[in-house]
């Protein structure tokens, strides 16, 4: 896995959309991979959370004929945070304030999510 | 004005400035979108802006809600009770939680501030849309070239600082200093943390993002805060023991189920016996040999001799 890369995709999507505050990544079980965020925020708990978070949400699309799951969003008086599937395999939770653009977050999150989810799963070179 | 801004951004504020003095002109009503960065929308009535908004900047909502005037219960509430309306300035009013004076200085305050946000961005173009109407709206508009000439007003200022700040580019760390200071630099202080700009501290203290960037600019002048530099990245933290993900390995396909058994027949009526069909009549008839009979004896009296 390449980190740079992850990294860069990450720091991308906050310079894409305004209002961005935090963002992890973590496997499909809630294991965090990568993660900026703020002090005051607990990254491993954060990724469990998604990942359960997640989960359910796929559970309920799936019993109500809704088709594959996109994200969900969870809004409060703050800002938000929107949870999205990286393929089958992991999981990115974004952070805004007040200000973000959610519909302009889902369009720059969608492509990027495609390109996080080849770095994850991308094979190290062998011997290395 | 022209030397705050590079060729790129001077070109897409000409098309913003263009288009915007022409909706007055012209005594448009409805929405000029701006996409960019932040970007954001100017909306019209008969030719004057009545309200802007901007991911750059705090709306009216924020500006109440962030500096605590107001939880967030307490907006919900008021939320419900207006009917689902964004802006619920009677029930503001009605519940105390601000006056109609404080309330219109408010979103004259929101509408100045995108504008500065909008016009110190980049602008990638402009859209009119009609039929759109903006939710805390101000009662007086204000024409499009004198909101331009305010924003730009405040551009340059801002440019002429020591040390000059853009709304979104710097992160600020604070510094250890030990002097009395301001309840808005101790506030600034106490949420810079090198990962939020200027318009990220005005979204966290709910304060116009104009304010903050000035007050960031003047306090690094003054050692305040200090920058680890504008190209600085963001760092992003990964555990020593990240998991390996692998894409789930699609399970076999499941076994093909059992052939389905007969169907058992069901007779129309109940069987009825017929009698000798269990052969005891022939098992204990006296036609059968004694050697069976005194083996029955001997199972019933176990010690017959």
């Amino acid at each position: 896995m390449d980190h740079e890369a992850l990294a860069q995709e990450m720091r991308g999507l906050r310079e894409r959309v305004t209002g961005i505050t935090d963002t992890a990544l973590a496997a499909a079980d809630g294991m965090l991979i990568a993660a900026d965020t703020a002090n005051s925020i607990d990254p491993e708990g954060l990724a469990a959370l998604a990942a359960a978070g997640l989960g359910l949400a796929r559970r309920t699309a799936e019993a109500t004929a809704r088709g594959v799951l996109r994200q969900t969003v969870t809004y409060g008086s703050h800002g938000c945070v929107a949870f999205y599937a990286v393929g089958d395999t992991a999981l990115m939770v974004v952070l805004g304030d007040e200000g973000m653009d959610v519909d302009r977050l889902h369009r720059a999150t969608h492509p990027a999510l495609d390109r996080i989810g080849s770095i994850l799963t991308e094979k190290a070179p062998e011997g290395v | 004005m022209s030397e705050v801004r590079d060729p790129l951004g001077r070109a897409g504020y000409g098309r913003l400035a263009h288009a915007l003095i022409a909706c007055g002109r012209e005594g448009f009503s409805g929405e000029l979108r701006v996409p960019g960065s932040p970007g954001g929308a100017f909306h019209l009535r008969a030719g004057l802006v009545v309200a802007a908004d901007s991911p750059g900047a705090p709306g009216p909502e924020a500006l109440l809600l962030r500096s605590d005037r107001i939880d967030g219960e307490q907006w919900a509430e008021l939320v419900r009770e207006s009917g689902g309306a964004r802006w619920p300035v009677a029930g503001l009013i009605a519940h105390g939680y601000a006056g109609a004076a404080q309330l219109r200085v408010v979103c004259v305050m929101a509408l100045q501030d995108a504008a500065f946000a909008i016009v110190a961005g980049r602008v990638d173009g402009c859209e009119a849309v009609l039929g759109t109407e903006p939710y805390a709206p101000v009662a007086v508009g204000e024409p499009p070239a004198r909101l331009l000439q305010e924003a730009n007003r405040k551009l340059a200022a801002l440019a002429a600082l020591p040390h000059p700040v853009r709304p979104d580019r710097e992160r600020p760390l604070p510094a250890a200093v030990d002097r009395p200071l301001t309840p808005l630099q101790r506030e600034l202080m106490g949420h810079a943390d090198g990962r939020r700009t200027a318009r990220d501290l005005a979204f966290r203290t709910g304060r116009g993002v104009y304010t903050v960037t000035v007050e960031v600019a003047r306090m690094l002048g003054e050692g305040l805060l200090e920058c680890a530099g504008p190209t600085a990245p963001i760092p992003i933290r990964m555990p020593v023991r990240a998991p390996v993900v692998r894409h789930r390995e699609t399970p076999p396909p499941p076994p093909p189920p059992p052939p389905a058994p007969e169907p058992i027949p069901v007779p129309a009526e109940l069987p009825r016996r017929e009698p000798g069909a269990s052969g005891i009549t022939e098992a204990l008839g006296p036609s059968k040999s004694g050697a069976s009979w005194k083996g029955f004896f001997r199972l019933r009296h176990g010690t017959a001799k």
